[in-house]
């Protein structure tokens, strides 16, 4: 079997068949799912997996920090925080502790463009997650008190993941030099400046406007009875009323760059960092699914292009690599890498520009698309593992492409892209006016 | 019972104001009724060994068309020979730069591009190689396997470029507060036993490493008697086990070292500061010795320490962070080796708390020695460990894990599917008898690495006198005084 498709492989290439007749390997089984409207609004999507006896909840409220308006910056993160802070029929704290004596799990995270709160559970308590998640949906506790002392934690967060922390930094520099206008140019926890200023009404806006039924989609997955899961659904879900307003969508775009940007910082940092970064589209724009193409070529494995020229074969970096941040809105494509002692970052900046410049000049070759497709089977593979893996890809096809067939249908999409769609995405965006320079200096100069 | 704990939770007056008019209209109320739950058949694994001594694990699942491979040498950072510290962790790092017919360009390429993923390293006891592979792979990805595992080369130029990127993680390392932090306690508290030595070597440590060093940490280690191997996924147990037979059933047989560790220090009860100013958090870390895996009463131990500050307890969570917002997140972790083990709780906070934070951890060790721990806490902890254990073998991968970790630290495999009763069977009465003996307030060791002039005046008049201030430059794992000279 292996071997007649490596034959499929070599054939392909040498009379030059599309692509997209060399299936990968395998293709995983498709997702089966149900999805409903509520009356309120709610979007519920159930995905049945009878292989373990628990129940992955995840609700996903379309509010991230790109919603936040300047001056108010960290909110939607803060709101992961108070939502664990009890509502009308659940005490403050007590959510996790609930879950958790039930011998479940459950956490929250806020991206740029989502707020997730997730539980996993024994399959019998899936009535008590949905009836505690519809509960903070409706009647959240947001009083002075709570306010002031949560923000304190989200303090210590900060400090803790970005202050005290070499190359903790490192994101925050790399969007506010390459946006000027669009919120994206904010970090997701926000300014401490802002927290303080913020009162509770802004906070009880906030929470008026964005945590209503139309902005939710739950996703269920794991052991249960369809027609009783959704039943639940409606019970405890569906009794929230309907929001009044729509929910703002008007979030400004980011004008496009004119000129390459560089910016040279001195952070505390033990060894300096480079990182060349270009503006790209969005997530589930046709271009996005070549771009990560484009990354996987230069710098999935020990085989790819960038970790060949930086790490392996010069030791210009002790890591580097190339990611596409493919988003809501329109983000960036970075190559980044940390330079090794007795390197400079010009050498390094100038292998990493030479790499992205190669993609656009030649391409990729046959053998090199089809490793990151075989990639690209494995990653989508491993990564529909757990219930809540499976919930989690779901969720991203409803919410942030506005499709759910994605969630089965990327797996095609991406095993059909042509070397001629990496080369021309190569070409629409690592253009040199479209280019963010950065280097991150150790304070007090090299050692 | 549960329904009833659940309700006196939940069911206290609102007196907040929540938002105003949902609020009014929406039901005061009981938390609904649980549905009938669902039996869990603990999935079938099987275990055997070769002629030869290979200890083989396999776990057949067919959900998904990947196979996953994890092999366990019985040989980490602890067996490092005095002075080449950091072998172990550099001969695993070594493995795929180069094995059997293959340079490590040759395998990189190979493995990226059947859409694999391969990966060794080293921890305290151990080594280990993974490698995922999809089914049709198999064959090719047990055959790359068994090179990485048996026939590394070793080249001289792969380990000079390994040499100058573990060179340059150390310096990087050196000034990530958390990891200095860990180094740092585990030395405190091992002293200079195996387990408190750093499994990444120093400087110096690494730059003496030769070919000859890595040749013979191979040699000795990687025999198929002293491994073991698990192969997981969309297989079948006769077909994954032909596999194996073909690719390591003429692996020969060798002669382990002996491994005798002297027994870890009598506790000193010292506070190291590690001072670095322009820090805005201090990581702290607290614990003392612990017990090896293999010990009786490792289930009520593990229990009491979740109660502290695990999964499905945590007092410290709820004092550090929820009561007093003095953290993101506080925790204490029970690490189990072969030999020997520790407790140590860790937490990070803004400067100026530094004091208050440590002061509130040890305090909770005191408390935990001191009362018994209520029928209720226990219960709810216990509840989340009964619970949540078929969460945590949900992939075929994460069952095949557990059962390689009984089988390395020779515990009986057939224990795994009675977890309700190993867990329900630990009553409050044993907690507090475990209590008393393992957890040793006047025991314990403090790292902290901060701002050491904002806050080391105040730790005399909190109970700790004897300071010692190690500036981060000049830090030392290897001398008494963690100073280097």
């Amino acid at each position: 079997m292996t071997r007649r498709w490596r034959w499929r492989v070599v054939l392909a290439t040498v009379i030059g068949l599309a692509t997209g007749v060399l299936a990968a390997a395998a293709r995983p089984p498709k997702f089966a799912y149900q999805r409903v409207t509520l009356p309120n609004g709610l979007v519920a999507i159930l995905h049945q997996d009878r292989s373990t006896p628990i129940v992955n909840i995840q609700l996903w409220y379309h509010v991230g920090s790109k919603d936040e308006r300047p001056g108010r910056t960290g909110f939607a993160h803060f709101f992961e925080h108070l939502m664990f802070k009890g509502s009308r029929n659940v005490e403050p704290e007590q959510h996790t502790s609930i879950i958790a004596s039930v011998g479940g799990q459950a956490n929250a995270y806020t991206t740029e463009d989502t707020t997730v709160f997730w539980q996993t559970v024994p399959s019998q308590y899936l009535p008590l997650a949905l009836w505690m998640e519809a509960d903070r949906l409706a009647t959240l506790r947001i009083d002075q008190d709570t306010f002031v002392r949560e923000r304190e934690v989200v303090k210590e967060e900060r400090r803790m993941r970005i202050e005290n922390q070499p190359y903790g930094r490192l994101n925050e520099i790399i969007y506010e030099q390459a946006f000027t206008t669009h919120p994206y140019r904010h970090p997701v926890i926000g300014s401490m400046d802002d927290l303080n200023a913020a009162t509770l009404e802004d906070v009880r806006d906030f929470y008026a406007t964005y945590y209503v039924p139309s902005n939710v989609t739950v996703v269920i997955a794991g052991d249960f009875d369809v027609a009783e899961a959704e039943g639940l659904v409606r019970q405890y879900l569906g009794r929230v009323p309907k929001a009044e307003r729509a929910v703002p969508r008007d979030i400004p775009r980011e004008p496009a760059q004119k000129a390459e940007k560089r910016v040279v910082v001195a952070e505390n940092v033990p060894l300096p960092a480079v990182v060349v970064a270009h503006h790209i589209t969005y997530d589930g724009h046709p271009d996005a699914y070549p771009l990560h193409i484009a990354a996987k070529v230069l710098s999935d494995g020990q085989s790819s292009r960038i970790y060949q020229r930086l790490v392996y074969q010069s030791g210009l970096a002790l890591t580097a690599f190339g990611q596409a941040n493919l988003i809501e809105h329109p983000n960036l494509f970075y190559a980044a890498a940390i330079v090794n002692p007795g390197q400079s970052p010009e050498a390094v900046e100038k292998a990493l520009i030479a790499e992205l410049d190669r993609i656009k000049a030649e391409g990729v070759s046959p053998r090199e698309l089809q490793r990151s497709k075989n990639q690209f089977a494995r990653d989508y593979i491993l990564g529909r593992e757990t219930v809540q893996q499976k919930a989690t890809h779901l969720a991203h096809a409803e919410v942030l492409h506005a499709d759910i067939t994605t969630a089965d249908g990327e797996f095609d999409i991406f095993q059909n892209i042509t070397q001629a769609d990496v080369k021309r995405v190569a070409g629409t965006y690592f253009t040199p006016q479209s280019r963010v320079v950065i280097h991150i200096m150790p304070k007090g100069g090299l050692q | 019972m549960r329904v009833f704990s659940i309700a006196a939770l939940v069911l206290t007056v609102a007196t907040t104001a929540a938002v105003a008019q949902t609020a009014q209209q929406w039901p005061r109320e009981f938390p609904p009724r649980p549905l009938q739950a669902r039996a869990m058949a603990f999935p079938p694994f099987e275990v055997k060994t070769l002629a030869n001594g290979l200890t083989v694990v396999v776990v057949s699942q067919n959900e998904q068309p990947a196979i996953s491979m994890r092999m366990i040498v019985r040989a980490g950072s602890a067996q490092d020979p005095k002075g080449k510290l950091g072998l172990a962790m550099l001969t695993a790092a070594l493995l795929d730069q180069g094995a059997g017919a293959r340079s490590a360009q040759q395998l990189a390429e190979e493995v990226d591009f059947m859409g694999a993923a391969l990966g060794s390293g080293a921890g305290t006891d151990l080594s280990f190689i993974n490698t995922v592979v999809m089914k049709d792979d198999y064959l090719n990805g047990l055959g790359i396997m068994a090179d990485v595992a048996r026939r590394p080369t070793f080249v001289p130029a792969e380990i000079e470029r390994q040499r100058q990127q573990a060179l340059s993680a150390l310096k990087v390392a050196a000034e990530d507060p958390e990891s200095v932090a860990d180094l740092v306690v585990e030395r405190l508290i091992f002293g200079f036993h195996p387990y408190g030595m750093p499994g990444s070597g120093t400087a110096d440590t690494i730059r003496g490493l030769t070919r000859d060093d890595f040749v013979a940490f191979h040699r000795q280690h990687f025999v198929p008697n002293n491994a073991l191997l698990a192969v997981v996924g969309d297989i079948t147990s006769a077909d994954a086990l032909r596999g194996i037979e073909q690719h390591f059933g003429d692996w020969a047989r060798g002669t382990v070292p002996p491994f005798t560790p002297v027994d870890p220090p009598q506790p000193t009860r010292r506070v190291i500061v590690i001072d670095r100013p322009d820090a805005v958090q201090t990581e702290i870390r607290v614990g003392h010795l612990g017990i090896p895996r293999k010990h009786a009463d490792f289930e009520a131990v593990s229990q009491s320490v979740k109660i502290l500050g695990g999964e499905g307890g945590n007092r410290l969570q709820g004092v550090l962070r929820s009561s007093r917002q003095l953290t993101y997140g506080a925790s204490a972790d029970l690490n189990t080796y072969k030999w020997s083990g520790a407790i140590i709780a860790q937490t990070n906070t803004q400067t100026p708390n530094t004091v208050e934070a440590l002061r509130l951890i040890v305090d909770e060790f005191a408390r935990l020695q001191r009362e018994k721990v209520s029928d209720n806490e226990l219960e709810a902890a216990q509840a989340y460990a009964v619970g949540s254990y078929p969460l945590s073998i949900e992939t075929p991968d994460q069952l095949a894990t557990q059962v390689l970790n009984m089988l390395f630290y020779e515990l009986p495999v057939d224990n795994l599917p009675k977890f309700r009763e190993r867990i329900e069977g630990v009553s409050p009465e044993e907690i507090q008898r475990i209590a008393r003996w393992f957890i040793r307030p006047d025991q314990l060791s403090v790292v902290l690495v901060g701002n050491a002039s904002a806050f080391v005046d105040r730790l005399k008049g909190a109970g700790f006198p004897l300071v010692e201030r190690v500036p981060i430059g000049r830090l030392d794992l290897l001398s008494a005084d963690f100073l280097k000279p």
